[in-house]
């Protein structure tokens, strides 16, 4: 840091001073890492946050449905809580993004909400699709236990991958592509175990996810 | 004329001072077509406005970056944005750079 700024005194004050090519490559690449660690949004830490989240918002559930036979749905406690890890987690996201794109102005700023047309779509398909099972005829479990649990995961990810990889983002496609794999195969464990599969799953996905943005840094 | 120096000659003189270097090098982070305010940049960069001017000058001038100043008064913004010409200059120097420190 030192070093960097006596150089940028030197240059500022004679520009016709040498500046060795070793010395220049060290600064963009430190320059680059720098600012990417300032632009990168979702943070390790939010990534972290988002983990514990996730478990302790799935976690609430799967203990209050535990046991149930037959399955009766989460208490009326479990889904506050649910509610309040998901809020704490909307609230975290907003902060994050804010610091990240902080006097940053987007070339499509005008259009970018309709980034969000297919996650709300997707999202908001699951619960109509729920109703539709009912009307069908489908047990309460498979409505209320597997559903709400499995589905999101896999529509809401199946959107994300296919939004990650118009944009080339190799690192979200895979998490998007592991959050599809988790809700699918969580689906085995029936109505109450669904949702403890769910959120360890997850868990791990976004805490290796963590472990990759961490290693990616230091590459 | 030393020898370093006659090696140096092949790295863009505009993009080869560290202030202006670290400029470009943030600015290029970002993806093409996004500006960035002259006060996070300066920030980011740690000089002060005077000398982040000139060097801002120097580069819009080769037509490495496009400023843009919204607003009046107190309210005015300025951001800033690597050109097309900016970022094709980077990639340029850097490959410079990387055979100049291969040769070495």
């Amino acid at each position: 840091m030192q070093e960097e700024r006596q150089m940028d005194e030197t240059t500022t004050a004679d520009e016709g001073g040498e500046f060795d090519p070793k010395a220049a490559s060290r600064l963009l690449e430190t320059t680059k890492r720098r600012a990417q660690r300032q632009f990168e949004f979702p943070s390790v830490l939010l990534t972290l946050i988002q983990a514990g989240a996730l478990l302790a918002a799935y976690g609430a559930i799967w203990l209050s449905v535990r046991g149930q036979n037959p399955y009766s749905g989460p208490s009326g406690a479990a889904l506050v809580e649910l509610y309040v890890f998901v809020a704490v987690a909307s609230v975290a996201v907003g902060l994050e993004a804010r610091r990240a794109r902080a006097g940053v102005s987007r070339r499509a700023s005008r259009h970018e909400w309709t980034r969000a047309v297919p996650f709300v779509a997707a999202f908001l398909s699951v619960y109509v699709l729920m109703g539709a099972l009912r009307f069908d005829g489908f047990s309460y479990a498979i409505v209320y236990g597997i559903m709400p649990a499995a589905g999101p995961l896999i529509v809401v990810g199946a959107a994300t991958a296919g939004y990650a990889a118009a944009r080339e983002d190799w690192q979200l496609l895979g998490f998007a592509v592991a959050a599809i794999a988790v809700g699918a195969g969580s689906a085995f464990a029936g109505p109450a175990g669904v949702w403890g599969i769910t959120g360890v799953s997850l868990c791990a996905v976004l805490v290796c996810r963590a472990i990759v943005q961490v290693w990616q840094r230091r590459a | 004329m030393t020898g370093a120096a006659t090696a140096t000659d092949a790295l863009d003189p505009l993009i080869h001072v560290p202030a202006r270097l670290r400029i470009v090098a943030t600015l290029a982070v970002l993806p093409d077509g996004d500006a960035l305010s002259f006060t996070r940049l300066q920030n980011m960069i740690g000089l002060t406005p005077g000398n982040l001017i000139t060097h801002l000058r120097k580069l819009e001038e080769a037509g490495y970056l496009k400023t843009e100043k919204t607003g009046n008064g107190v309210a005015s913004r300025t951001s800033v944005a690597l050109s097309n010409r900016g970022r094709k200059a980077l990639d340029s120097y850097t490959a410079a750079l990387r055979d100049l420190l291969a040769g070495l």
